[in-house]
């Protein structure tokens, strides 16, 4: 599993259970409906789901390109609302082929957007490359850095609610650090290891902006990424 | 015609310029972004509109292959899958 917002590293001796223990419900049997009722966590988790799908321009931006590579995106297919331990907010389950929603940790949209965005990130790579999330450290780090550099995770406002103070290139402090704990959460490796994977592949890709073209700092800039997504074919034709 | 729409290179240049992208350019990469090439691709692609002058279309289209080229600088860490994987669309219950 790939996952953000990671409690603290896991206790090492075990086999690699490659980050599974976060989501305790998964390969359970989902529960009955009635013990689904109204006012739930899964209902707000799946409502917010929705508006997230329907609104937000990184999103869509997201669902069409991964529709233009012939991986499209079904919301009760290829996403699951559940129960998760710790801090965990949510993971891409490459071996199901689901985005994991951890609805008892997502309480305001914002959050839901982001978390949304960064594992449809972790699909987005898993449906255009091979990408070896088990065996492959570095693979891990690309997608984590991919996924803190253009989700959002990152902005300012979200560094400075984390106590984490900078701004000359903190960004880029932010997306190395997130991503070795992303894969520190969900991999037995050493914090060297982790650490050495993420300074080989960051500028390769920190410089991936696939499918967004910038860095989107807001709504407008997604908005406008998805504009640019638009006109590819144009702006293909006539390089 | 030119590979984006003249307004499209006038919007890149006045984003550019703008301080909320002087921000944020700052704080991802550590320095004040240049606007410069956006203002000369808007002039080129406004030449190529008026008068179709070759030396306007050559220019703006080196700008731009230019572009893709700097984003194609690093080696790529995976291989590109020529299809989509083939369990995307399995249903839930096959894959227990």
């Amino acid at each position: 599993m790939k996952e953000e917002d990671s409690a603290s590293p896991p206790v090492a001796e075990e086999e690699d259970d490659f980050g599974y223990r976060l989501f305790p419900d998964r390969n359970k049997k989902p529960q009955s409906f009635l013990a689904r009722s109204f006012f739930t966590f899964h209902n707000r988790c799946q409502v917010m789901l929705r508006m997230t799908l329907e609104t937000n321009p990184y999103a869509q931006l997201l669902l069409e390109a991964m529709k233009q590579s012939g991986c499209t995106v079904f919301n009760d297919r290829h996403f699951a609302c559940e129960d998760c331990d710790g801090c965990v907010s949510g993971g891409f389950d490459s071996a199901t082929s689901q985005i994991v929603l951890c609805q008892n940790n997502i309480r305001q949209q914002s959050h839901m957007n982001r978390v949304v965005t960064h594992e449809l990130i972790h699909a987005f790579d898993h449906c255009r490359a091979h990408v070896d999330w088990f065996k492959n450290v570095k693979h891990l780090a690309c997608s984590e850095i991919r996924a803190a550099n253009l989700s959002g995770d990152c902005t300012l406002m979200n560094e400075i609610a984390r106590f984490k103070f900078g701004l000359k290139g903190h960004h880029q402090t932010c997306v190395r650090d997130r991503a070795i704990r992303s894969i520190l959460a969900v991999r037995k490796v050493s914090k060297e290891t982790a650490q050495k994977a993420v300074d080989e592949v960051f500028d390769a890709c920190f410089n991936d902006l696939e499918p967004f073209g910038r860095i989107p700092h807001s709504k407008a800039d997604a908005k406008r990424a998805y504009r640019d997504f638009q006109n590819r074919d144009r702006y293909n034709a006539n390089l | 015609q030119p590979p984006r729409s003249c307004e499209d290179y006038w919007w890149e240049w006045k984003h550019c310029r703008g301080l909320r992208h002087a921000f944020h350019h700052y704080y991802a990469h550590g320095e004040l972004p240049a606007c410069r090439r956006w203002r000369d691709d808007y002039e080129a692609c406004r030449a190529w509109e008026k008068g179709r002058a070759a030396a306007a279309q050559e220019a703006l289209c080196k700008s731009e292959r230019a572009r893709v080229m700097e984003k194609q600088k690093y080696a790529p860490v995976w291989t590109l899958r020529k299809s989509p994987p083939p369990d995307w669309h399995r249903p839930l219950d096959q894959d227990k």
